[in-house]
């Protein structure tokens, strides 16, 4: 069918099927080649990346202690592991659909391309390769195998993520006979993806609460729940940035906010909660009420009603949503470098203030936007895999 | 199918009230008694106040005036009472209910593995029978959303069946049916039925009301206008409005 006759006779059909569709297309297609070939030409010669090349460790992880990156690779191991776990077990059956080819010839590419072009020293290079190639065998064995785990194996695989945060903390923070590294010496990559992980993590328990609780029908709960979510919207997030790292000292325990990083971590908890309390709520309003009546009238009591009938359908209906969220989520981390934080972009603008670099602006944040397109795409990706296997016809035609 | 007026009473309903938030009065002093292996039918038209009745059972819907009592516990506002007046009584839905992320077994198991505390394979041996029972053996493994109208009320059935209750509401259980799915649930209520299990069901089903029930109740305007056997309901209606409600549906 996809002879290559047939498809010329359709992009003629479909491209230049009037003379006015003929000529806005090649105007378009001009357009596009005028600014591809001026990008490209700006890319490959006048550029000058040796601002990214001499700096890729602080956009990676700002200034933490040489000595003790090897805790960060290790926490960079197990984190491909962990992804090429969950992946392949989402899909599984040992299928690889053309998103998954996709995704698995970009992540070959910037590890090839993206070690070479950074210029990368050799054993650095390798190491890329390596944590790439693991993640990718771990993908293809863990859907190759999926159907030969028992059940009850499989229900624990995403535990292994909160595990592997609290060992990552322990890696990135010391403590258990490592050395300390405190908060402030954080910084670039590791500390965007840090700060974001932690408000993904957390705000989402905290909005079902709020989203359950501005449904409940005890009115403080619900008056409550009402009162923090209008407040939080309607405030901007910089403004409770600032005031977070002012007040967030008194209202919550000594332990929990000792320093900068924290506070903000807090905050853009608390902010991200709002939103996402109401994606979940969209969800509870989705849901027919006969489903919790009839869980009801079983005699389920309203909390076990809640956690097997109702949550799991509205979170379904939620899920798009409260993903989008967290892609927000995760470019608002950009909003600590106003605070004073060396998150990716706050590194990036510690390197253009540097005056041997100075003039270089377009290149860092290319390679920013680059690095945000990246993950916010492995979230988007990650959430369509878990909507298609949540979606019970969509696996139970097998 | 009349069971001897010694048999102990299971739902005792006296002088119920209902008045809705708006100021809608949609039960104004309703009175049933319904008896072990009894099979009550409630007929009446639409806003009448039978499926908020039957509702009122199992506490999906609170009253103000009036006493409830279920298989000897009084229905009060005490939620572990309701909780467990609930699982001895079951409940079908006009529209099924059926919890679609659920396969069909996993509907059935669910809460009495919850709740009984027993083994999962023993419930799930239970509901197979169950579902073999109701004649949808073959479907176990699907999802309700595979299933025609009348196979998911029949799972339904199944469903609230597996929690062992000893009452059984039906609340317009073929209304939303097409109509060549009608008799095979009813074919389903009516073994239940003969069985001895105890049932309160709404419908407008003459035939079934005729075959099946001990008595019919008419409602209308939240009250009970008639209530006498079958046979008697439908030759020789007593009251006026209920010759008005059979010359409507017949």
């Amino acid at each position: 069918m996809n002879s290559p006759s047939l498809s010329f006779a359709r992009l003629r059909r479909e491209l230049f099927a009037t003379p006015l569709d003929g000529v806005i297309t090649l105007a378009l297609v001009g357009f596009l080649l005028a600014v591809g070939t001026a990008f490209l030409r700006w890319m490959l010669f006048q550029a000058e990346w040796a601002v990214i090349q001499a700096n890729t460790t602080l956009f990676a992880v700002g200034r933490y202690p040489i000595e003790e990156q090897w805790r960060l690779w290790l926490l960079t191991v197990l984190l491909a592991a962990a992804t090429g776990l969950s992946w392949g077990l989402l899909r599984g059956k040992g299928s690889w659909p053309r998103n998954d080819q996709l995704t698995a010839a970009i992540l070959i590419a910037l590890a090839v391309f993206g070690s070479w072009g950074l210029k990368l020293e050799l054993p650095i290079q390798l190491r890329w390769w390596g944590i790439t190639a693991l993640l990718l065998v771990v993908r293809w064995a863990a859907g190759r195998w999926s159907q030969a785990l028992p059940a009850p194996l499989l229900r624990l695989v995403p535990l292994v993520w909160p595990v592997l945060y609290l060992v990552g903390m322990v890696l990135i923070s010391g403590g258990l006979g490592l050395m300390r590294v405190p908060p402030g010496e954080w910084g670039g990559l590791l500390l965007t993806l840090l700060e974001a992980s932690f408000a993904i993590l957390l705000c989402f328990p905290l909005g079902v609460l709020l989203a359950l609780g501005r449904r409940s029908e005890l009115p403080l709960l619900r008056w409550g729940s009402v009162l923090y979510i209008e407040f939080i919207r309607g405030a901007p997030l910089i403004t409770l940035l600032f005031l977070g790292q002012n007040i967030l000292g008194f209202l919550l325990p000594g332990g929990l906010a000792p320093d900068r990083v924290w506070r903000a971590a807090w905050v853009l908890t608390f902010f991200a909660a709002a939103y996402v309390a109401e994606a979940v709520r969209s969800g509870l309003v989705a849901l027919p009420p006969g489903q919790l009546e009839a869980a009801r009238s079983l005699g389920l009591p309203m909390h076990q009603a809640l956690i097997h009938v109702v949550l799991p359908q509205a979170m379904r209906v939620a899920l798009p949503a409260t993903v989008g969220q967290f892609i927000t989520l995760l470019q608002d981390t950009t909003l600590l470098s106003l605070i004073g934080l060396l998150d990716l972009l706050g590194s990036a603008r510690t390197v253009m203030a540097n005056p041997e670099f100075l003039g270089k602006n377009a290149e860092v944040y290319l390679v920013l936007a680059v690095l945000f397109w990246c993950c916010c795409a492995a979230l988007g990706l990650g959430s369509r895999a878990l909507e298609t296997r949540l979606n019970p016809l969509a696996t139970s035609k097998a | 199918m009349t069971s001897p007026a010694t048999a102990p009473v299971m739902i005792e309903a006296l002088g119920v009230e209902k008045c809705y938030p708006n100021g809608f009065q949609a039960l104004r002093g309703v009175d049933l008694t319904v008896r072990q292996g009894e099979v009550v039918v409630i007929m009446g038209p639409s806003g009448s106040g039978k499926s908020t009745f039957i509702r009122t059972f199992n506490a999906l819907e609170d009253f103000q005036k009036g006493s409830i009592v279920v298989d000897g516990r009084p229905l009060t506002n005490d939620v572990r009472n309701i909780d467990a007046i609930r699982r001895e009584v079951g409940m079908v839905f006009q529209q099924f209910n059926l919890f679609p992320h659920l396969t069909v077994l996993e509907n059935l198991t669910l809460a009495p593995t919850l709740l009984r505390q027993r083994p999962k394979q023993e419930v799930e041996q239970k509901a197979l029978e169950l579902l073999e029972r109701v004649g949808i053996h073959e479907q176990a493994r699907k999802y309700p959303g595979q299933l025609s109208g009348g196979q998911q009320q029949r799972v339904a059935i199944a469903r609230s069946l597996c929690m062992e209750p000893r009452i059984m509401l039906f609340d317009e259980p073929t209304s939303a049916l097409d109509p060549e799915m009608v008799q095979e649930v009813l074919a389903v209520m009516q073994e239940l039925a003969r069985d001895g299990m105890t049932m309160v069901v709404v419908t407008h089903e003459v035939r079934f009301a005729r075959q099946v029930a001990s008595r019919v109740v008419l409602m209308a305007e939240g009250q009970v206008v008639e209530e006498a056997p079958p046979e008697q309901f439908f030759t020789n209606p007593q009251h006026e409005r209920s010759r008005q409600f059979l010359s409507q549906i017949s």
